[in-house]
């Protein structure tokens, strides 16, 4: 019985420390949004999400424990979206 | 037959290697989803480089209130999603449903709050067309993609919900074992819908803050 809940405590734990990160970067995101950085405001609630998005797929998603084919697969959507996005700007920049 | 030997099936050898192929079944599935949100990230991209004071003007007007509740109601769904799914593999079935129910609830509490938030965009005319109130034009624009935006990764939440139900009642009747790969699939759907909304959360609601 004792074993039972010691399991269920570990099973709870480590993705209860994720979302307590992912709320804090949250929070920080929310923040940070209404002090006046200009251009800098966007790019850092960004960044900020860029990083939550690596916790939530690292810890929450199991990335880090899955196999080398599953983690290529993942990063392979990445791959296109950015080759779409510098495609996109590559005309759009350099446009006159 | 024992509920191990029915979770496995063909042609996998065991269940660690099926859950796998499960797992990489999905993210192939989301890399193409990835694609489709990727062409929507990158319209606002470019209507904002050249945009972007409109873009900013418009996005003060959306509703940060409701943006926030929905945020912080997804990232605890994507926690009793993961908990739902670890309590699945070690067969703790009551948990696991009790995790389940709770990240479906929470699902359909992100799209009342949805609902709520439309129905006062709405009130205020900030639907692109005629009477839409913002100055200048270009504001339509980023209403436009709101819409869109939002309206299709609530479709996609609603799908995750509508499989959360299905797989609760299948693992309810012992149709399916609760040990099987079926949970590996739905955990990943949900998270990666979670983490769309991540982006989105600082594109369409932080964006004219400050």
């Amino acid at each position: 019985m004792r074993r039972d809940r010691a399991n269920t405590r570990r099973l709870w734990l480590g993705p209860f420390w994720t979302w307590v990160a992912l709320i804090l970067l949250f929070a920080v995101s929310l923040g940070s949004a209404y002090i006046p950085l200009g251009d800098g405001n966007l790019a850092f609630n960004l960044f900020i999400a860029a990083i939550m998005a690596i916790i939530l797929i690292v810890f929450l998603m199991d990335l880090r424990s899955s196999q080398a084919l599953v983690r290529v697969t993942a990063v392979a959507g990445l791959f296109w979206m950015a080759l779409m996005f510098s495609l996109t700007f590559s005309d759009y920049l350099t446009r006159n | 037959m024992t509920t191990l030997a029915r979770a496995v099936q063909e042609p996998w050898p065991d269940l660690r290697t099926q859950r796998e192929a499960v797992g990489l079944g999905m993210w192939f599935f989301l890399a193409s989803e990835v694609l489709f949100f990727a062409a929507l990230f990158c319209s606002y991209a470019v209507y904002r480089s050249f945009n972007e004071e409109a873009f900013r003007t418009a996005a003060a007007h959306t509703k940060i209130v409701y943006g926030s509740i929905n945020t912080v109601l997804l990232l605890t769904s994507s926690l009793t999603m993961t908990i739902a799914l670890r309590a699945a593999t070690v067969r703790l079935r009551r948990l696991t449903m009790i995790c389940l129910g709770a990240t479906a609830f929470l699902g359909i509490a992100f799209l009342v709050c949805k609902g709520l938030e439309y129905r006062s965009d709405i009130l205020e005319h900030l639907v692109p067309g005629a009477g839409f109130p913002l100055s200048p034009p270009a504001t339509e624009i980023f209403w436009g993609l709101y819409w869109i935006m939002t309206g299709v990764h609530a479709i996609h939440l609603t799908a995750g919900i509508g499989i959360v139900i299905v797989v609760m009642v299948l693992f309810g009747r012992g149709t399916v074992p609760v040990q099987g790969s079926t949970m590996e699939g739905v955990a990943i759907y949900w998270h990666f819908v979670d983490t769309v909304w991540i982006f989105l959360f600082p594109l369409i609601y932080l964006a004219g803050r400050s």
